[in-house]
């Protein structure tokens, strides 16, 4: 029997060396390109990836894939290195099932 | 205790470069890292451990790394490690030299970081290392170039060789080992690599990082002791 695809929010952290500029659309990119660099289309159409929160000022975003491709993702933004030519890290802080249960998440 | 990030290469004679990567390692997350010195530091005296402990509230333990060049310098230069306090391990590209390693017990680590050096790994030295109980060790240093074709070659050779030890079934240990500061990563996203691109089950994946760390460093505790004899025979005092 196929069973339903469930989802899982990851919730990363931004390091980075100097201010960035940059939209939500030109993340995603970043994170797509990492993703078909690494993984192919082979893993690429079964993510179903949504950047849900992007925040450069607090330095945290929330992104949704399936949870299958839960280690692809974090890998993919493991192995992000820069943006627009500038040092970033994506760190990967916590996963969860529910929106609500990253919410209770306090990032230092 | 969580992840370990099992080797970090600082210099002991600056203390603010110390701060400044414990610092970044404590923005990531990171809770464990074992530090070795990159100066030829042949002992890392305790006051010194002290006050690099009152720098940072990570755990910290510390290795120090031989790097002969061949067998009679590695003969010459283990000598002095005879009940050594903390990691021992030994990094060379000549196969005679990691054989003796590998049977030699005051060794702990034989470490395979750069490609180099992993392309001359052999089943005999994990198969020694495995009667030996020390462990090998892998990095994930190298994959963090631009170059695909560089990078695609790093993996393949990574993917090789870990699934060579990991058929033999020998203990292995991987880490991070990177250099500059925007490369290092948690080793839980290292995990991550290991399961999807490396193909480790992941449970595999996290004994390299959690479990196998901490059975080394409760190896080299348990040499302090007196009593203690090799692994798993100990001396009992004081029973009838």
């Amino acid at each position: 029997m196929v069973k339903l695809e469930r989802q899982r929010y990851i919730l990363f952290k931004i390091i980075k060396d100097t201010s960035i500029f940059c939209e939500k659309k030109d993340f995603l990119n970043l994170i797509w390109r990492s993703i078909w660099r690494y993984f192919g289309m082979k893993e690429a159409n079964k993510i179903g990836l949504w950047l849900f929160k992007l925040n450069l000022e607090e330095e945290i975003g929330i992104i949704r894939c399936s949870n299958k491709t839960k280690e692809v993702i974090i890998s993919a933004l493991t192995l992000i290195r820069e943006i627009n030519g500038k040092r970033i890290i994506l760190s990967p802080v916590k996963t969860s099932g529910t929106i609500k249960g990253l919410k209770k998440i306090r990032i230092k | 205790m969580s992840y370990f990030e099992s080797r970090l290469r600082v210099n002991f004679e600056n203390p603010s470069e110390i701060k400044k990567k414990l610092d970044f390692c404590e923005r990531l997350g990171i809770k464990n890292i074992i530090l070795e010195p990159k100066n030829n530091i042949r002992n890392i005296s305790i006051s010194l451990k002290k006050e690099i402990e009152n720098l940072t509230n990570i755990n910290l333990f510390y290795r120090i790394t031989l790097r002969p060049s061949g067998l009679n310098e590695l003969k010459k230069i283990i000598k002095d490690y005879n009940n050594f306090t903390d990691i021992l391990s030994v990094e060379t590209p000549d196969k005679d030299a990691q054989l003796y390693a590998a049977k030699d017990s005051r060794v702990d680590l034989i470490s395979f970081s750069t490609q180099t050096i992993l392309k001359t790994l052999t089943p005999g030295v994990i198969s020694l290392a495995k009667q030996n109980s020390s462990f090998i060790e892998f990095s994930l240093a190298p994959i963090m170039v631009s170059n695909k074709s560089i990078q695609s070659k790093i993996f393949r050779n990574l993917y090789r060789f870990t699934r060579l030890v990991r058929s033999l079934k020998a203990n292995y240990i991987i880490s991070g080992n990177f250099k500059e500061l925007f490369d290092f990563r948690h080793p839980r996203a290292l995990i991550s690599i290991c399961y999807s691109l490396l193909e480790f089950p992941l449970v595999d994946a996290k004994k390299a990082f959690k479990d196998n760390p901490r059975i080394l460093l409760k190896k080299v505790q348990e040499r302090q002791n007196s009593d203690f004899i090799d692994t798993g025979v100990k001396l009992i005092k004081g029973v009838k």
